[in-house]
Protein backbone atom coordinates (compact mmCIF):
# COMPACT_ATOMS: atom_id res chain seq x y z
CA UNK A 1 0.00 0.00 0.00
CA UNK A 2 1.47 3.31 -1.00
CA UNK A 3 1.92 5.97 1.64
CA UNK A 4 1.46 9.72 1.24
CA UNK A 5 4.85 11.36 0.81
CA UNK A 6 5.84 14.88 1.56
CA UNK A 7 8.25 15.50 -1.33
CA UNK A 8 10.37 18.07 0.50
CA UNK A 9 10.87 16.22 3.80
CA UNK A 10 10.74 12.68 2.46
CA UNK A 11 8.38 11.74 5.34
CA UNK A 12 5.50 9.34 4.66
CA UNK A 13 2.17 10.71 5.94
CA UNK A 14 -1.15 9.12 6.81
CA UNK A 15 -4.58 10.50 7.55
CA UNK A 16 -5.62 9.83 11.13
CA UNK A 17 -9.32 8.99 11.02
CA UNK A 18 -10.13 7.09 14.24
CA UNK A 19 -8.75 7.69 17.72
CA UNK A 20 -7.87 4.88 20.13
CA UNK A 21 -11.23 5.47 21.82
CA UNK A 22 -13.14 4.94 18.57
CA UNK A 23 -11.20 1.80 17.79
CA UNK A 24 -11.66 0.43 21.30
CA UNK A 25 -15.40 1.13 21.14
CA UNK A 26 -15.59 -0.73 17.85
CA UNK A 27 -13.96 -3.80 19.41
CA UNK A 28 -16.50 -3.68 22.25
CA UNK A 29 -19.34 -3.45 19.74
CA UNK A 30 -17.93 -6.25 17.59
CA UNK A 31 -17.45 -8.73 20.40
CA UNK A 32 -20.64 -7.98 22.30
CA UNK A 33 -22.80 -7.75 19.19
CA UNK A 34 -21.72 -11.14 17.97
CA UNK A 35 -21.87 -12.60 21.46
CA UNK A 36 -25.49 -11.44 21.71
CA UNK A 37 -26.41 -12.77 18.28
CA UNK A 38 -24.66 -16.06 18.98
CA UNK A 39 -26.55 -16.66 22.21
CA UNK A 40 -29.83 -14.95 21.31
CA UNK A 41 -30.63 -16.19 17.82
CA UNK A 42 -31.00 -19.83 18.86
CA UNK A 43 -33.96 -18.70 20.96
CA UNK A 44 -35.43 -16.56 18.20
CA UNK A 45 -35.03 -19.39 15.70
CA UNK A 46 -35.72 -22.19 18.14
CA UNK A 47 -36.79 -24.62 15.41
CA UNK A 48 -33.57 -24.30 13.45
CA UNK A 49 -31.50 -27.47 13.49
CA UNK A 50 -28.46 -25.47 14.60
CA UNK A 51 -30.15 -23.80 17.56
CA UNK A 52 -30.17 -26.91 19.73
CA UNK A 53 -26.57 -27.67 18.77
CA UNK A 54 -25.37 -24.18 19.69
CA UNK A 55 -27.29 -24.19 22.96
CA UNK A 56 -25.93 -27.63 23.88
CA UNK A 57 -22.43 -26.46 22.93
CA UNK A 58 -22.78 -23.54 25.34
CA UNK A 59 -24.00 -25.86 28.08
CA UNK A 60 -27.75 -25.20 27.99
CA UNK A 61 -30.19 -22.31 27.89
CA UNK A 62 -29.14 -21.02 31.31
CA UNK A 63 -25.46 -20.85 30.29
CA UNK A 64 -26.35 -19.16 26.99
CA UNK A 65 -28.50 -16.72 28.96
CA UNK A 66 -25.58 -15.94 31.24
CA UNK A 67 -23.27 -15.17 28.30
CA UNK A 68 -26.08 -13.08 26.75
CA UNK A 69 -26.37 -10.99 29.93
CA UNK A 70 -22.60 -10.52 30.24
CA UNK A 71 -22.53 -9.28 26.64
CA UNK A 72 -25.51 -7.06 27.38
CA UNK A 73 -23.51 -5.42 30.15
CA UNK A 74 -20.68 -4.77 27.64
CA UNK A 75 -23.34 -3.23 25.41
CA UNK A 76 -24.45 -0.91 28.20
CA UNK A 77 -20.82 -0.01 28.91
CA UNK A 78 -20.09 1.10 25.34
CA UNK A 79 -23.40 2.93 25.12
CA UNK A 80 -22.56 4.91 28.25
CA UNK A 81 -19.01 5.51 26.96
CA UNK A 82 -20.41 6.79 23.66
CA UNK A 83 -22.85 9.15 25.38
CA UNK A 84 -19.96 10.32 27.56
CA UNK A 85 -17.81 10.90 24.49
CA UNK A 86 -20.60 12.86 22.80
CA UNK A 87 -20.99 15.06 25.87
CA UNK A 88 -17.24 15.59 25.98
CA UNK A 89 -17.20 16.41 22.25
CA UNK A 90 -20.02 18.95 22.55
CA UNK A 91 -19.34 20.48 25.97
CA UNK A 92 -15.60 20.28 26.60
CA UNK A 93 -14.14 20.20 23.10
CA UNK A 94 -16.87 22.45 21.65
CA UNK A 95 -16.71 20.36 18.49
CA UNK A 96 -18.89 21.45 15.58
CA UNK A 97 -22.29 19.73 15.57
CA UNK A 98 -23.96 21.03 12.42
CA UNK A 99 -20.94 20.82 10.19
CA UNK A 100 -20.30 18.94 6.94
CA UNK A 101 -17.75 16.79 8.74
CA UNK A 102 -19.75 15.95 11.84
CA UNK A 103 -21.76 12.73 12.34
CA UNK A 104 -25.07 14.66 12.41
CA UNK A 105 -27.13 14.14 9.23
CA UNK A 106 -27.51 17.22 7.02
CA UNK A 107 -28.76 18.36 3.61
CA UNK A 108 -25.55 17.31 1.91
CA UNK A 109 -26.31 13.67 2.82
CA UNK A 110 -29.54 13.79 0.85
CA UNK A 111 -27.74 15.34 -2.12
CA UNK A 112 -24.90 12.81 -1.82
CA UNK A 113 -27.37 9.92 -1.79
CA UNK A 114 -29.07 11.13 -4.95
CA UNK A 115 -25.64 11.73 -6.45
CA UNK A 116 -24.47 8.22 -5.61
CA UNK A 117 -27.52 6.66 -7.28
CA UNK A 118 -26.85 8.78 -10.37
CA UNK A 119 -23.25 7.57 -10.32
CA UNK A 120 -24.35 3.94 -9.85
CA UNK A 121 -26.49 4.25 -12.97
CA UNK A 122 -23.81 6.02 -14.99
CA UNK A 123 -25.69 9.35 -15.00
CA UNK A 124 -23.08 11.50 -13.30
CA UNK A 125 -19.77 11.74 -11.47
CA UNK A 126 -19.28 10.31 -8.00
CA UNK A 127 -20.26 12.90 -5.35
CA UNK A 128 -17.46 14.40 -3.30
CA UNK A 129 -18.00 12.78 0.11
CA UNK A 130 -17.29 14.14 3.58
CA UNK A 131 -15.74 12.72 6.72
CA UNK A 132 -18.86 10.60 7.28
CA UNK A 133 -20.99 9.45 4.35
CA UNK A 134 -24.74 9.10 4.63
CA UNK A 135 -24.48 5.29 4.92
CA UNK A 136 -21.90 5.64 7.68
CA UNK A 137 -24.18 8.05 9.53
CA UNK A 138 -27.03 5.55 9.10
CA UNK A 139 -24.81 2.77 10.45
CA UNK A 140 -23.85 4.82 13.49
CA UNK A 141 -27.26 6.20 14.41
CA UNK A 142 -29.05 2.92 13.70
CA UNK A 143 -26.70 1.16 16.09
CA UNK A 144 -26.96 3.96 18.64
CA UNK A 145 -30.76 3.97 18.65
CA UNK A 146 -30.88 0.19 18.31
CA UNK A 147 -28.61 -0.32 21.33
CA UNK A 148 -30.90 1.88 23.39
CA UNK A 149 -34.07 0.07 22.28
CA UNK A 150 -32.72 -3.45 22.47
CA UNK A 151 -30.90 -2.75 25.71
CA UNK A 152 -33.98 -1.19 27.28
CA UNK A 153 -36.29 -4.01 26.23
CA UNK A 154 -33.66 -6.56 27.26
CA UNK A 155 -33.41 -5.07 30.74
CA UNK A 156 -37.20 -5.17 31.03
CA UNK A 157 -37.18 -8.89 30.33
CA UNK A 158 -34.13 -9.46 32.52
CA UNK A 159 -36.06 -7.96 35.47
CA UNK A 160 -39.71 -8.69 34.67
CA UNK A 161 -40.91 -8.41 38.27
CA UNK A 162 -39.38 -4.95 38.72
CA UNK A 163 -40.67 -3.82 35.31
CA UNK A 164 -44.26 -4.79 36.10
CA UNK A 165 -44.16 -2.94 39.39
CA UNK A 166 -44.10 0.23 37.28
CA UNK A 167 -45.62 -0.81 33.96
CA UNK A 168 -48.51 -3.11 33.02
CA UNK A 169 -47.74 -6.66 31.90
CA UNK A 170 -48.30 -5.77 28.26
CA UNK A 171 -45.02 -3.81 28.47
CA UNK A 172 -43.27 -7.19 28.55
CA UNK A 173 -45.19 -8.25 25.44
CA UNK A 174 -43.97 -5.08 23.71
CA UNK A 175 -40.43 -5.66 24.99
CA UNK A 176 -40.33 -9.19 23.58
CA UNK A 177 -41.60 -8.14 20.14
CA UNK A 178 -39.29 -5.14 20.04
CA UNK A 179 -36.20 -7.02 21.22
CA UNK A 180 -36.66 -9.84 18.76
CA UNK A 181 -37.40 -7.60 15.75
CA UNK A 182 -34.70 -5.06 16.55
CA UNK A 183 -32.20 -7.92 16.83
CA UNK A 184 -33.20 -9.20 13.42
CA UNK A 185 -33.06 -5.72 11.89
CA UNK A 186 -29.67 -4.88 13.40
CA UNK A 187 -28.17 -8.21 12.42
CA UNK A 188 -29.37 -7.84 8.85
CA UNK A 189 -28.04 -4.28 8.66
CA UNK A 190 -24.63 -5.15 10.10
CA UNK A 191 -23.92 -8.59 8.70
CA UNK A 192 -25.61 -8.48 5.33
CA UNK A 193 -27.31 -5.44 3.91
CA UNK A 194 -25.35 -2.38 5.00
CA UNK A 195 -22.33 -2.45 7.29
CA UNK A 196 -20.17 -5.29 6.00
CA UNK A 197 -20.62 -4.26 2.40
CA UNK A 198 -20.06 -0.56 2.98
CA UNK A 199 -17.03 -1.20 5.18
CA UNK A 200 -15.29 -3.99 3.29
CA UNK A 201 -17.22 -4.79 0.11
CA UNK A 202 -17.10 -1.38 -1.61
CA UNK A 203 -14.63 -1.13 -4.48
CA UNK A 204 -12.70 1.53 -2.51
CA UNK A 205 -12.00 -0.80 0.41
CA UNK A 206 -12.42 -4.37 -0.89
CA UNK A 207 -11.50 -6.91 0.46
CA UNK A 208 -10.95 -5.30 3.87
CA UNK A 209 -10.76 -1.80 5.24
CA UNK A 210 -8.04 -1.48 7.85
CA UNK A 211 -9.02 1.97 9.06
CA UNK A 212 -11.24 0.93 12.00
CA UNK A 213 -8.45 -1.30 13.34
CA UNK A 214 -5.39 0.84 12.58
CA UNK A 215 -7.05 4.25 12.81
CA UNK A 216 -5.31 5.67 9.74
CA UNK A 217 -5.37 5.44 5.95
CA UNK A 218 -2.90 6.59 3.30
CA UNK A 219 -3.28 10.26 2.44
CA UNK A 220 -3.93 9.58 -1.28
CA UNK A 221 -6.68 7.17 -0.30
CA UNK A 222 -8.12 9.84 2.00
CA UNK A 223 -8.11 12.54 -0.67
CA UNK A 224 -9.76 10.18 -3.10
CA UNK A 225 -12.36 8.88 -0.64
CA UNK A 226 -13.18 12.00 1.42
CA UNK A 227 -12.48 14.88 -1.00
CA UNK A 228 -15.00 17.19 0.66
CA UNK A 229 -13.43 16.89 4.11
CA UNK A 230 -9.97 17.29 2.56
CA UNK A 231 -10.94 20.50 0.79
CA UNK A 232 -12.67 21.87 3.90
CA UNK A 233 -9.57 21.24 5.98
CA UNK A 234 -7.32 22.67 3.29
CA UNK A 235 -9.40 25.85 3.25
CA UNK A 236 -9.65 26.08 7.05
CA UNK A 237 -5.99 25.22 7.49
CA UNK A 238 -6.78 22.28 9.83
CA UNK A 239 -5.20 19.53 7.76
CA UNK A 240 -2.27 19.28 10.18
CA UNK A 241 -4.69 18.08 12.88
CA UNK A 242 -5.38 14.86 11.05
CA UNK A 243 -2.21 14.16 9.09
CA UNK A 244 0.58 12.34 10.82
CA UNK A 245 3.77 10.47 9.99
CA UNK A 246 3.05 6.88 9.02
CA UNK A 247 3.55 4.16 11.63
CA UNK A 248 6.58 1.93 11.30
CA UNK A 249 6.53 -0.95 8.83
CA UNK A 250 6.25 -3.38 11.74
CA UNK A 251 3.14 -1.68 13.13
CA UNK A 252 1.61 -1.54 9.68
CA UNK A 253 2.16 -5.28 9.33
CA UNK A 254 0.53 -5.92 12.72
CA UNK A 255 -2.53 -3.87 11.76
CA UNK A 256 -2.81 -5.83 8.52
CA UNK A 257 -2.83 -9.11 10.46
CA UNK A 258 -5.40 -7.75 12.93
CA UNK A 259 -7.60 -6.63 10.04
CA UNK A 260 -7.33 -10.05 8.39
CA UNK A 261 -8.25 -11.77 11.65
CA UNK A 262 -11.15 -9.42 12.39
CA UNK A 263 -12.67 -9.58 8.92
CA UNK A 264 -12.44 -13.37 9.07
CA UNK A 265 -14.23 -13.22 12.43
CA UNK A 266 -16.89 -10.98 10.86
CA UNK A 267 -17.27 -13.30 7.88
CA UNK A 268 -17.72 -16.30 10.18
CA UNK A 269 -20.18 -14.39 12.35
CA UNK A 270 -22.28 -13.49 9.31
CA UNK A 271 -22.08 -17.06 8.01
CA UNK A 272 -23.25 -18.42 11.35
CA UNK A 273 -26.25 -16.11 11.33
CA UNK A 274 -27.18 -16.97 7.76
CA UNK A 275 -26.76 -20.67 8.47
CA UNK A 276 -29.06 -20.48 11.48
CA UNK A 277 -31.74 -18.48 9.69
CA UNK A 278 -31.65 -20.13 6.27
CA UNK A 279 -31.14 -23.76 7.30
CA UNK A 280 -34.83 -24.41 8.08
CA UNK A 281 -35.77 -23.13 4.62
CA UNK A 282 -33.80 -25.88 2.91
CA UNK A 283 -33.68 -28.81 5.32
CA UNK B 1 -50.59 -38.02 56.89
CA UNK B 2 -46.85 -38.44 56.57
CA UNK B 3 -46.13 -35.37 58.68
CA UNK B 4 -48.43 -36.61 61.47
CA UNK B 5 -46.78 -39.98 61.58
CA UNK B 6 -43.35 -38.40 61.68
CA UNK B 7 -44.39 -36.16 64.56
CA UNK B 8 -45.57 -39.10 66.64
CA UNK B 9 -42.40 -40.92 65.78
CA UNK B 10 -40.29 -38.10 67.13
CA UNK B 11 -42.50 -38.12 70.26
CA UNK B 12 -41.76 -41.78 70.77
CA UNK B 13 -38.11 -41.13 70.30
CA UNK B 14 -38.18 -38.63 73.17
CA UNK B 15 -39.84 -41.14 75.50
CA UNK B 16 -37.25 -43.79 74.92
CA UNK B 17 -34.17 -41.66 75.23
CA UNK B 18 -32.51 -44.32 77.37
CA UNK B 19 -32.29 -46.48 74.26
CA UNK B 20 -31.45 -44.46 71.19
CA UNK B 21 -31.29 -47.59 69.08
CA UNK B 22 -34.79 -48.49 70.01
CA UNK B 23 -35.86 -44.94 69.29
CA UNK B 24 -34.18 -45.06 65.93
CA UNK B 25 -35.89 -48.33 65.13
CA UNK B 26 -39.31 -46.97 66.04
CA UNK B 27 -38.62 -43.81 64.13
CA UNK B 28 -37.56 -45.58 60.99
CA UNK B 29 -40.53 -47.93 61.07
CA UNK B 30 -42.90 -45.00 61.59
CA UNK B 31 -41.38 -43.06 58.73
CA UNK B 32 -41.52 -46.13 56.53
CA UNK B 33 -45.18 -46.72 57.38
CA UNK B 34 -45.94 -43.05 56.80
CA UNK B 35 -44.30 -43.12 53.41
CA UNK B 36 -46.08 -46.32 52.48
CA UNK B 37 -49.40 -44.87 53.57
CA UNK B 38 -48.75 -41.66 51.66
CA UNK B 39 -47.77 -43.45 48.48
CA UNK B 40 -50.78 -43.66 46.17
CA UNK B 41 -49.25 -46.63 44.43
CA UNK B 42 -49.41 -48.59 47.61
CA UNK B 43 -52.71 -47.20 48.86
CA UNK B 44 -54.61 -49.92 47.07
CA UNK B 45 -53.75 -53.47 47.80
CA UNK B 46 -52.99 -54.49 44.25
CA UNK B 47 -52.51 -58.18 44.05
CA UNK B 48 -50.41 -58.09 40.95
CA UNK B 49 -49.67 -61.42 39.42
CA UNK B 50 -46.10 -62.06 38.49
CA UNK B 51 -45.66 -59.63 35.58
CA UNK B 52 -43.25 -61.93 33.87
CA UNK B 53 -45.66 -64.80 33.84
CA UNK B 54 -48.89 -62.97 33.04
CA UNK B 55 -47.58 -60.52 30.50
CA UNK B 56 -45.55 -63.13 28.74
CA UNK B 57 -48.77 -64.91 27.86
CA UNK B 58 -50.32 -61.73 26.42
CA UNK B 59 -47.19 -60.97 24.48
CA UNK B 60 -47.17 -64.41 22.93
CA UNK B 61 -49.66 -62.94 20.47
CA UNK B 62 -49.43 -59.16 20.98
CA UNK B 63 -45.69 -58.92 20.39
CA UNK B 64 -46.28 -60.19 16.86
CA UNK B 65 -46.46 -57.43 14.31
CA UNK B 66 -48.58 -59.60 11.98
CA UNK B 67 -51.44 -59.37 14.46
CA UNK B 68 -52.71 -56.35 12.53
CA UNK B 69 -55.29 -53.92 13.76
CA UNK B 70 -58.96 -53.57 14.57
CA UNK B 71 -61.27 -50.87 13.29
CA UNK B 72 -62.59 -48.37 15.79
CA UNK B 73 -64.41 -45.04 15.67
CA UNK B 74 -61.07 -43.26 15.97
CA UNK B 75 -59.54 -45.24 13.13
CA UNK B 76 -57.60 -48.46 13.04
CA UNK B 77 -55.99 -49.44 16.33
CA UNK B 78 -52.94 -51.61 16.18
CA UNK B 79 -53.01 -54.72 18.34
CA UNK B 80 -49.24 -54.92 18.30
CA UNK B 81 -47.30 -54.01 21.46
CA UNK B 82 -43.61 -53.31 21.21
CA UNK B 83 -42.24 -55.01 24.36
CA UNK B 84 -39.17 -52.74 24.50
CA UNK B 85 -41.26 -49.56 24.36
CA UNK B 86 -43.54 -50.93 27.07
CA UNK B 87 -40.69 -52.01 29.33
CA UNK B 88 -39.08 -48.57 29.07
CA UNK B 89 -42.36 -46.82 29.89
CA UNK B 90 -43.21 -45.69 33.42
CA UNK B 91 -45.41 -48.80 33.76
CA UNK B 92 -42.81 -51.18 32.39
CA UNK B 93 -42.89 -53.46 35.42
CA UNK B 94 -46.68 -53.80 35.60
CA UNK B 95 -48.47 -56.79 34.12
CA UNK B 96 -50.97 -56.17 31.33
CA UNK B 97 -54.03 -56.85 33.49
CA UNK B 98 -53.21 -54.06 35.93
CA UNK B 99 -54.90 -51.81 33.40
CA UNK B 100 -56.73 -54.32 31.21
CA UNK B 101 -58.77 -55.43 34.20
CA UNK B 102 -61.03 -58.37 33.71
CA UNK B 103 -58.84 -60.11 31.19
CA UNK B 104 -57.84 -63.60 32.05
CA UNK B 105 -55.04 -65.88 31.10
CA UNK B 106 -57.25 -67.50 28.55
CA UNK B 107 -57.71 -66.17 25.04
CA UNK B 108 -60.13 -63.30 25.59
CA UNK B 109 -63.27 -61.94 24.11
CA UNK B 110 -62.49 -59.28 21.53
CA UNK B 111 -63.49 -55.83 22.81
CA UNK B 112 -63.53 -52.62 20.84
CA UNK B 113 -61.36 -49.75 21.86
CA UNK B 114 -64.38 -47.58 22.64
CA UNK B 115 -65.82 -50.24 24.90
CA UNK B 116 -62.55 -50.61 26.72
CA UNK B 117 -62.24 -46.90 27.35
CA UNK B 118 -65.86 -46.42 28.30
CA UNK B 119 -65.80 -49.20 30.85
CA UNK B 120 -62.33 -49.35 32.23
CA UNK B 121 -60.02 -46.51 31.21
CA UNK B 122 -60.67 -44.25 34.16
CA UNK B 123 -61.17 -47.09 36.57
CA UNK B 124 -57.98 -48.83 35.53
CA UNK B 125 -55.89 -45.74 36.32
CA UNK B 126 -57.89 -45.04 39.46
CA UNK B 127 -56.79 -48.30 41.03
CA UNK B 128 -53.35 -46.85 41.65
CA UNK B 129 -53.76 -43.10 41.03
CA UNK B 130 -56.84 -42.41 43.09
CA UNK B 131 -55.91 -38.83 44.09
CA UNK B 132 -55.20 -37.77 40.54
CA UNK B 133 -58.36 -39.45 39.36
CA UNK B 134 -60.46 -37.58 41.93
CA UNK B 135 -58.91 -34.27 40.84
CA UNK B 136 -59.51 -35.17 37.21
CA UNK B 137 -63.16 -35.98 37.89
CA UNK B 138 -63.70 -32.49 39.31
CA UNK B 139 -61.78 -30.79 36.50
CA UNK B 140 -63.22 -29.43 33.27
CA UNK B 141 -61.74 -32.39 31.41
CA UNK B 142 -63.48 -34.74 33.83
CA UNK B 143 -66.74 -32.88 33.37
CA UNK B 144 -66.41 -33.30 29.61
CA UNK B 145 -65.78 -37.01 30.02
CA UNK B 146 -69.21 -37.39 31.60
CA UNK B 147 -70.72 -35.43 28.74
CA UNK B 148 -68.62 -36.83 25.95
CA UNK B 149 -71.28 -36.66 23.28
CA UNK B 150 -72.02 -32.95 23.67
CA UNK B 151 -71.15 -31.06 20.48
CA UNK B 152 -69.23 -34.10 19.37
CA UNK B 153 -66.51 -33.15 21.84
CA UNK B 154 -64.37 -36.07 22.78
CA UNK B 155 -63.16 -35.57 26.34
CA UNK B 156 -59.52 -36.21 27.12
CA UNK B 157 -59.06 -39.34 29.21
CA UNK B 158 -55.93 -40.17 31.21
CA UNK B 159 -54.28 -41.88 28.26
CA UNK B 160 -54.76 -38.91 25.93
CA UNK B 161 -52.22 -36.89 27.87
CA UNK B 162 -50.16 -39.66 29.45
CA UNK B 163 -50.06 -42.28 26.72
CA UNK B 164 -50.87 -45.93 27.21
CA UNK B 165 -48.34 -48.62 26.43
CA UNK B 166 -45.69 -45.92 26.07
CA UNK B 167 -46.87 -44.15 29.22
CA UNK B 168 -44.66 -41.16 29.91
CA UNK B 169 -42.41 -40.50 32.86
CA UNK B 170 -43.86 -37.11 33.79
CA UNK B 171 -40.70 -35.78 35.40
CA UNK B 172 -38.65 -36.05 32.22
CA UNK B 173 -37.70 -33.09 30.04
CA UNK B 174 -39.03 -34.90 26.98
CA UNK B 175 -42.48 -35.17 28.52
CA UNK B 176 -42.49 -31.55 29.64
CA UNK B 177 -41.45 -30.53 26.14
CA UNK B 178 -44.30 -32.55 24.62
CA UNK B 179 -47.03 -31.01 26.81
CA UNK B 180 -47.66 -27.93 24.62
CA UNK B 181 -48.26 -30.13 21.60
CA UNK B 182 -50.44 -32.50 23.62
CA UNK B 183 -52.64 -29.60 24.71
CA UNK B 184 -52.54 -28.17 21.20
CA UNK B 185 -54.25 -31.27 19.81
CA UNK B 186 -57.50 -29.88 21.23
CA UNK B 187 -56.56 -26.29 22.04
CA UNK B 188 -55.17 -25.59 18.59
CA UNK B 189 -53.16 -22.37 18.18
CA UNK B 190 -52.66 -21.85 21.89
CA UNK B 191 -49.50 -23.94 21.86
CA UNK B 192 -47.79 -21.87 19.17
CA UNK B 193 -48.34 -18.58 20.99
CA UNK B 194 -46.96 -20.19 24.13
CA UNK B 195 -43.94 -21.55 22.27
CA UNK B 196 -43.14 -18.00 21.09
CA UNK B 197 -42.73 -16.76 24.67
CA UNK B 198 -39.49 -17.07 26.61
CA UNK B 199 -41.02 -19.96 28.57
CA UNK B 200 -41.78 -21.84 25.37
CA UNK B 201 -38.51 -21.08 23.60
CA UNK B 202 -36.30 -21.98 26.53
CA UNK B 203 -38.24 -25.16 27.29
CA UNK B 204 -37.96 -26.22 23.66
CA UNK B 205 -34.19 -25.80 23.90
CA UNK B 206 -33.96 -27.82 27.09
CA UNK B 207 -34.48 -25.51 30.07
CA UNK B 208 -36.40 -27.81 32.43
CA UNK B 209 -37.33 -25.07 34.89
CA UNK B 210 -39.40 -23.19 32.28
CA UNK B 211 -43.12 -23.19 32.89
CA UNK B 212 -45.36 -25.00 30.44
CA UNK B 213 -49.17 -25.18 30.03
CA UNK B 214 -49.91 -27.22 33.15
CA UNK B 215 -47.73 -25.13 35.44
CA UNK B 216 -50.04 -22.14 34.97
CA UNK B 217 -53.35 -23.78 34.04
CA UNK B 218 -53.11 -26.74 36.40
CA UNK B 219 -52.91 -30.39 35.45
CA UNK B 220 -55.40 -32.97 36.76
CA UNK B 221 -57.64 -30.34 38.30
CA UNK B 222 -57.57 -28.03 35.27
CA UNK B 223 -60.45 -25.57 34.98
CA UNK B 224 -61.35 -22.78 32.56
CA UNK B 225 -59.78 -19.44 33.45
CA UNK B 226 -63.32 -18.09 33.97
CA UNK B 227 -63.87 -20.54 36.85
CA UNK B 228 -63.05 -18.90 40.21
CA UNK B 229 -61.26 -22.09 41.28
CA UNK B 230 -58.91 -22.01 38.28
CA UNK B 231 -55.20 -21.44 38.98
CA UNK B 232 -55.51 -18.45 36.65
CA UNK B 233 -58.70 -16.90 38.01
CA UNK B 234 -58.47 -13.30 39.23
CA UNK B 235 -58.05 -14.44 42.82
CA UNK B 236 -55.52 -17.20 42.10
CA UNK B 237 -53.32 -15.90 39.30
CA UNK B 238 -50.84 -13.98 41.44
CA UNK B 239 -49.97 -16.92 43.73
CA UNK B 240 -49.63 -19.05 40.59
CA UNK B 241 -47.07 -16.65 39.07
CA UNK B 242 -45.36 -16.40 42.46
CA UNK B 243 -44.69 -20.15 42.47
CA UNK B 244 -41.74 -19.32 40.21
CA UNK B 245 -41.55 -15.52 40.48
CA UNK B 246 -41.80 -14.80 44.22
CA UNK B 247 -41.42 -11.05 43.66
CA UNK B 248 -44.28 -10.83 41.17
CA UNK B 249 -47.00 -8.24 41.74
CA UNK B 250 -50.43 -7.62 40.17
CA UNK B 251 -48.88 -5.95 37.12
CA UNK B 252 -46.84 -9.07 36.41
CA UNK B 253 -49.98 -11.17 36.04
CA UNK B 254 -51.23 -9.08 33.13
CA UNK B 255 -48.49 -10.29 30.77
CA UNK B 256 -50.30 -11.90 27.83
CA UNK B 257 -49.00 -15.33 26.90
CA UNK B 258 -51.45 -16.25 24.16
CA UNK B 259 -51.21 -13.38 21.69
CA UNK B 260 -49.92 -13.32 18.14
CA UNK B 261 -48.23 -9.92 17.77
CA UNK B 262 -49.01 -9.64 14.04
CA UNK B 263 -52.70 -10.37 14.60
CA UNK B 264 -55.26 -7.59 14.82
CA UNK B 265 -56.52 -9.27 18.00
CA UNK B 266 -53.27 -8.45 19.83
CA UNK B 267 -53.22 -5.30 21.99
CA UNK B 268 -52.87 -2.32 19.67
CA UNK B 269 -49.47 -1.28 21.01
CA UNK B 270 -48.02 -4.76 20.45
CA UNK B 271 -49.57 -4.93 16.99
CA UNK B 272 -48.18 -1.52 16.02
CA UNK B 273 -44.67 -2.35 17.20
CA UNK B 274 -44.74 -5.66 15.33
CA UNK B 275 -46.06 -4.16 12.09
CA UNK B 276 -43.81 -1.10 12.37
CA UNK B 277 -40.76 -3.34 12.61
CA UNK B 278 -41.95 -5.52 9.76
CA UNK B 279 -42.20 -2.44 7.54
CA UNK B 280 -38.87 -1.06 8.77
CA UNK B 281 -37.10 -4.36 8.16
CA UNK B 282 -38.49 -4.67 4.63
CA UNK B 283 -37.61 -1.06 3.73
CA UNK B 284 -34.12 -1.07 5.27
CA UNK B 285 -33.12 -4.46 3.88
CA UNK B 286 -34.48 -3.63 0.44
CA UNK B 287 -32.81 -0.21 0.32
CA UNK B 288 -29.52 -1.49 1.76
CA UNK B 289 -29.53 -4.48 -0.57
CA UNK B 290 -30.22 -2.40 -3.69
CA UNK B 291 -27.66 0.21 -2.66
CA UNK B 292 -24.97 -2.45 -2.16
CA UNK B 293 -25.74 -4.27 -5.40
CA UNK B 294 -25.66 -1.04 -7.42
CA UNK B 295 -22.43 0.04 -5.72
CA UNK B 296 -20.80 -3.29 -6.54
CA UNK B 297 -22.16 -3.10 -10.10
CA UNK B 298 -20.61 0.34 -10.64
CA UNK B 299 -17.37 -0.87 -9.10
CA UNK B 300 -17.18 -3.87 -11.40
CA UNK B 301 -18.23 -1.91 -14.47
CA UNK B 302 -15.59 0.77 -13.93
CA UNK B 303 -12.92 -1.76 -12.99
CA UNK B 304 -12.55 -0.19 -9.55
CA UNK B 305 -12.12 -3.55 -7.82
CA UNK B 306 -8.97 -4.34 -9.82
CA UNK B 307 -7.31 -1.03 -8.96
CA UNK B 308 -5.26 -2.64 -6.19
CA UNK B 309 -4.14 -0.04 -3.72
CA UNK B 310 -4.61 2.52 -6.40
CA UNK B 311 -5.65 5.17 -3.96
Amino acid sequence: MSQGTDAKEGVTLVYHRFSAFHRFSHYLVMVSFFGLVFTGFPLKFRDSYWSQIIIDLLGGVAAAGFVHRVMAVVNIVYFVLEVGYMSYYVVARKGPIFHDDSIVPNKKDWADMKGMFRWFLGLGAKPRLSRFTYWEKFDFWALFAGTFLIGGSGLMMWFPEATTRILPGVALNVALVLHSNEAFLATGVIFIFVHFFSAHGRPESFPADEVIFSGYLPVEHYIHERPHEYENRLKAGTLHQVVRPAPTAKRRRIFRWITAAMTTFGFLAASYTLLLILWPLFF
Amino acid sequence: MAAGARKSASGLAKEFTFSKWRALRVLSISVFLALVAASPAAAQDVTAPDPGEFSARCLTCHAQEYLGSVASEEGDKSLYIDPTVYEESAHGILPCNSCHAGFTHDPHQMVTNAEFFAETAGEACKNCHDDQFEMYKQSYHGELSRDATADGVSAPLCVDCHGAHDIARVETLEYRQSIADLCGRCHGGRESTFLDTYHGKSLTLGREASATCVDCHGDHSILPVSNPLSKLSKANILPTCQECHPDATEGFTTFLVHIKPTSMKAPIVVFLVAMGYLALIVVVFAFGGIHSILYAYRGLKDGLYSRKGGH
